[in-house]
């Protein structure tokens, strides 16, 4: 077969597959995205003592390998079957794709949560107390100050993590989830044309190019405040 | 709330200390602000103007002292304020208007006066938008209404945070410095807004280092040395018969 050919008969799969992945690195990074912000605000702003547990997780996450993360949690919940039981957590921890969903949740909340600091530390001070000298509440300060600014200051990073999470996820098809790679595998072990797998590399390309492009438009859009005059009016 | 005496002070200062650390850098200052009073605060770098002013709406808490706003009393021992209101209540009377103007950069002029009306106040966006309109006609920066801060000169940003700070309708205004981050040319326009705020009666508390404001426009005038209120009276006694050295050589420095 050439690689046309492989396409046109296995391309309902690979659209599986792609699905798959877009929906674990979807979930993943929307789910950290709502957790690291508070977290981060608790690294920034908070006691020592609230920090600490913190520090551990990031740390932890940061220096084990996603792999092995996974690893632990999937083939570790199998050990803990029993007790998993008998919390009724077992049908959570059965599904490989929950294992894989909880694993990048747990990893890209760590590396967001870092990227969010750096964010809300960048907050120019001035701004706060005038926040603060008109008699907003902390509430208000967080979403109408300093939230706005930190997601401007950490979007290019984040968007650096989220490519990462979606090639990390890759990693999933090991624990039986068939994302792109694991249908490409599935496809590879049937016809043995390596072809599948330029194709493969093909779609994560192009979903790390569309993204790319939708999230620098986003980004323009952010900073129209301090783009030159002129081509600020032409992005808005 | 205690019953108001309409001619007494809105906003009273009762010996406030502050130290950082062991450094004390206000030894019990006083001060009464009387509706239609503008207050200029002089005195050299270092002398605790400005954290004076941040301590009066709490953007550094004293160590000690005690403020009245609006018969609403803020104590303060050991560093620990205990207040009959939330903080914010307090703050939203008294305006403020910084070195640096801290506009709000990701939002336009517009945008900037109306923040404090719609999340402060609960105005709706549009009663909100026509006194934010009135304010910023009020500084003459009409034109420029949908111009984002960053694009606009020093003298301007300014005028928006003083129109900002008068769209809250506060009891008084605090300035701290608000011409020294200009360029001596922009100065002029800064001044000339804030000198018709105090001929329209408003209540200012100005820190500044521009000796003909606080020689033709304010009402007093405060000397702060080391921490302490080394002198203050209307501004004619005060500048043709200086009682202290140090006032003596600060007249004469600038």
């Amino acid at each position: 077969m050439n690689p046309i050919e492989i396409m046109v008969s296995y391309w309902p799969r690979m659209l599986d597959g792609t699905l798959m992945t877009l929906k674990l690195t979807i979930l993943g990074a929307l789910i950290a995205g709502a957790i690291s912000p508070w977290l981060a605000l608790v690294r920034s702003h908070g006691s020592l003592i609230a920090q600490t547990p913190i520090r551990i997780y990031v740390s932890f996450v940061r220096g084990t390998p996603i792999l092995a993360q996974l690893f632990l949690v999937f083939y570790g919940s199998g050990q803990f079957r029993p007790e998993l039981m008998e919390l009724g957590l077992w049908n959570f921890f059965r599904d490989p794709f929950n294992c894989a969903i909880l694993v990048f949740v747990l990893n890209s909340t760590a590396y967001q949560t870092e990227i969010m600091r750096g964010g809300i530390q960048g907050v120019n001070l001035g701004e706060i107390e005038a926040a603060k000298a008109i008699g907003m509440t902390r509430m208000t300060i967080l979403r109408r100050v300093i939230f706005p600014h930190a997601y401007r200051i950490a979007w290019p990073a984040l968007s650096n993590e989220i490519i990462l999470l979606m090639k990390a996820s890759a990693l999933a098809s090991v624990v039986t989830v068939f994302d792109i790679m694991g249908r490409t595998r599935q496809i590879f072990s049937k016809t043995f044309d390596f072809s599948i797998y330029l194709w493969a590399a093909l779609i994560y390309l192009a979903i790390t190019s569309l993204f790319v492009f939708g999230w620098h438009r986003i980004e323009r859009r952010l900073n129209r405040h301090i783009l030159p005059r002129n081509n600020a009016n032409a992005v808005s | 709330m205690i019953p108001m005496d309409p001619s007494g002070p809105i906003l009273s200062a009762i010996d406030i200390r502050k130290s950082f650390g062991d450094v004390e850098v206000l030894k019990g200052i006083s001060l009464d602000a009387k509706k239609h009073d503008v207050i200029s605060i002089l005195g050299a770098s270092g002398s605790g103007k400005s954290t004076f002013l941040r301590c009066l709406n709490f953007l550094e808490t004293p160590t000690s002292g005690k403020v009245i706003i609006h018969g609403d009393e803020i104590n303060v021992q050991n560093g620990q304020p205990k207040m009959s209101v939330p903080i914010e209540d307090i703050r939203k009377r008294l305006g403020m208007v910084f070195q640096q103007f801290n506009l709000w950069t990701h939002r336009t002029v517009l945008e900037n006066v109306m923040e404090g009306l719609i999340h402060v106040r609960k105005k709706s966006r549009g009663e909100a938008r026509s006194i934010a309109e009135n304010y910023i006609e009020r500084v003459g920066l009409s034109q420029r209404v949908d111009a984002y801060p960053g694009h606009l000169s020093g003298g301007q940003q300014q005028r928006v945070a003083i129109a900002r700070a008068l769209a809250m309708e506060p009891d008084a205004i605090l300035f701290d410095e608000p011409t020294s981050a200009l360029d001596p040319e922009l100065v002029g326009e800064v001044l000339k807004v804030m000198q018709s705020l105090a001929e329209e009666g408003r209540t200012m508390i100005v820190v500044t280092h521009e000796m003909a404001f606080a020689r033709e426009v304010s009402s007093e005038v405060v000397f702060l040395h080391q921490g302490k209120v080394l002198e203050k009276g209307t501004p004619d006694e005060m500048f043709a018969t200086p009682k202290s050295e140090e006032f003596k050589r600060f007249i004469a420095s600038m």
